[in-house]
């Protein structure tokens, strides 16, 4: 790029001059954005154009030819039982790790706010999980929940016919018999595999993925409750508002709806594209329990080479990433406060 | 807010809290004690914290042959010694700190000219490439992998650094994010740089980027903490050539076919990798979570 100079220092030929000017900060601009505008062009919008393309055939990498076969693929992802098993394995997790983690971190952030000392301390160590890599926390989580030698099954079963078994089992509620409650059959016989049996796997890599995100949401609530007028409390206060709750309902919820708005589209966003634990932990299994679409493309299209379907797949991740954030668009404009 | 200051409520908050912060501690516990024990105890899960650092006998170097009793290890050192001499763990390391630099500055030498023209140049077009970001904004490139990926092996480009680098050298966020905060540089300076004989080149790099330094340090803990700590990416473009390996792909190789013996050296690894943002995070809590909740400002 040339060394050049604007002629804002010489007035005398006004007219022509600032015509030049103008030329030379267009050019300038266009040579500014260039790079920019190329690289989102060819890897972000062409990337999509192949696999909308790509989608529609049987193509393989290596493949000189590919036959065109209509919507066959897409028939596969919605008509088939272990695709449809991949859409539930999907829609269980972020609708389990969205709410869960929001929950828990609004919670967090609204405990912490009210604290009088250490809330940093807490903030410190909720926070943890969101800088540590997910692919080794997972595999950390591994050996914790090691069916025999994991540090939690021998915790549980260190509470085996103690107060601990007593109080787990429920047996003390009136009407409710211990001997069939879970911890005490589990007692009996023994504790889950968290991650081999099918009734548990998918709901341990929710929590594993609830684990991570809370700290992350937590501390977006609490910069949303920086930004909660002061007055707003004060004023409740005078018009009768006493309880905790029903602050809470009429100022502090409505005041978060931004927040809360951005905070669930963000999780679910990154819930869609939860890859890490299931390719480390479950690889899909058992029985396709944990099969997540992310973790489908990559086995489909990239271990077995089967591009046009995984194409498929790809699209329809992407048709509900962009329904999550236009729905995000549309509430924001609508300035949602609850 | 207004918090309810009884000491029985403060107290039963903090209880509530510390059960939350054992439950996130827990596995940051399981990773430090196990990377320091011994098998024996790993299996047996004895020894408390940090085991009882009873010199043990490797196997291995049984296995080649030596003296038993030139076998003896303590077992933090077998374990960390052992995460640096199985794989090539330091090779890892290093290409993680040039991929993610590399990334990083990549990323600024695309977004900040485009961000200055977007935000303090006039041109015709101005909106549309506004548009354009605002566009690809929408775009999670963790989604597009698959055609990404065979772009990349059309051209031959996979197993190799720039396959690992290409694919983030844009982020539309970050031109998002700069063209925010230089709408809030008075145009007072630009125009005074003008005056002075600069050109638009140079008030980029020494006028608004200087300017920038806040926003850029957030805008690098956030691409560097994702980069650093990203799985899925390296495991798709890096199929088997070791010496591409990120730390993350490291030490998923290293679990592979592992047995209980290697519990310890496969947690000193995950110790090795996850420790240096972990740190950064202890030391300057404040930049870090504003840098990684960035994308909060949308």
């Amino acid at each position: 790029m040339s060394e050049q100079t604007t002629s804002v220092e010489n007035p005398p030929k006004r007219g022509a001059s600032l015509k030049a000017a103008e030329a030379r900060t267009r050019l300038i601009s266009y040579l500014f954005c260039l790079p920019a505008i190329s690289l989102m062009i060819i890897i972000l919008l062409v990337p999509i154009f192949i696999a909308g393309v790509l989608s529609f055939t049987d193509y393989s990498l290596g493949n000189t030819d590919f036959n065109w076969q209509g919507t066959k693929n897409y028939e596969r992802i919605f008509g088939r039982s272990s695709y449809q098993k991949m859409l539930w394995a999907s829609a269980t997790y972020v609708l389990v790790v969205v709410p869960a983690s929001i929950g828990l971190g609004l919670g967090a952030a609204l405990l912490i706010n009210s604290l009088r000392r250490f809330g940093d301390f807490y903030k410190a160590i909720y926070f943890l999980p969101v800088m540590a890599a997910l692919l080794a926390m997972a595999i950390v989580w591994d050996f914790a929940l090691h069916p025999t030698i994991g540090i939690v099954n021998k915790t549980l079963a260190s509470g085996c016919g103690t107060l601990v078994e007593g109080f787990f089992s429920w047996g003390w509620i009136p009407g409710v018999n211990g001997a069939e409650s879970w911890y005490s059959t589990s007692c009996a016989d023994e504790f889950p595999h968290w991650l081999g049996e099918k009734k548990y796997a998918i709901w341990t890599i929710c929590f594993i993925g609830i684990w991570q995100a809370v700290g992350f949401n937590m501390v977006l609530y609490l910069a949303g409750l920086t930004g909660v007028p002061r007055e707003l409390y004060h004023a409740a206060a005078i018009d009768g508002v006493r309880s905790g709750w029903e602050r809470f309902r009429l100022v502090t919820w409505p005041m978060l709806g931004p927040t809360t708005v951005f905070v669930v589209t963000i999780t679910a966003i990154r819930s869609f594209q939860v890859f890490d634990t299931v390719e480390a932990l479950t690889e899909g299994g058992p029985a396709k329990s944990t099969y997540v679409m992310m973790y489908a493309i990559f086995e489909k299209a990239i271990r077995e080479n089967l591009v046009g379907f995984g194409s498929a797949i790809t699209i329809v991740f992407l048709g509900f990433v962009l329904i999550i954030t236009l729905s995000q668009r549309y509430l924001v404009e609508r300035r949602v406060h609850y | 807010m207004l918090g309810n200051s009884s000491p029985m409520a403060e107290a039963l908050k903090h209880a509530v809290l510390i059960v939350g912060a054992l439950i996130v501690i827990l596995p940051f516990y399981v990773m430090l004690s196990y990377s320091m024990k011994s098998p024996n105890e790993i299996l047996t899960n004895t020894g408390g914290f940090i085991g009882s650092q009873e010199k043990m006998v490797d196997d291995y170097c049984i296995k080649l042959g030596n003296p038993k009793k030139d076998c003896y290890r303590t077992p933090v050192f077998f374990n960390y010694g052992s995460a640096f001499e199985k794989a090539p763990l330091v090779r890892y390391l290093l290409n993680g700190v040039f991929v993610t630099l590399s990334i990083f500055i990549i990323q600024v030498l695309v977004a900040l000219p485009c961000a200055y023209a977007l935000s303090k140049l006039r041109f015709w077009g101005r909106d549309v490439v506004f548009a354009m970001v605002l566009v690809c904004l929408l775009i999670p490139v963790h989604a597009i992998a698959l055609p990404i990926y065979l772009m990349l092996a059309k051209v031959g480009l996979t197993n190799s650094y720039a396959a690992l680098i290409i694919p983030w050298t844009i982020s539309v966020f970050g031109i998002f994010l700069m063209r925010q905060f230089f709408m809030t540089i008075p145009d007072d300076l630009i125009d005074a740089a003008r005056i002075d004989g600069m050109s638009e080149f140079s008030i980029v790099w020494k006028v608004m980027l200087p300017c920038a330094v806040p926003a850029l340090m957030a805008f690098a803990i956030f691409s560097v903490v994702a980069h650093w700590n990203d799985y899925f990416w390296p495991r798709v473009v890096i199929t088997g050539d070791r010496s591409y390996f990120t730390p993350p792909l490291g030490l998923r190789e290293f679990t592979g076919g592992a047995d209980g013996d290697f519990y310890g050296p496969i947690m000193a690894t995950a110790t090795i990798i996850v420790t240096p943002l972990i740190v950064a995070f202890l030391l300057a809590q404040r930049k870090f979570i504003e840098g990684i909740t960035l994308s909060g400002m949308k």
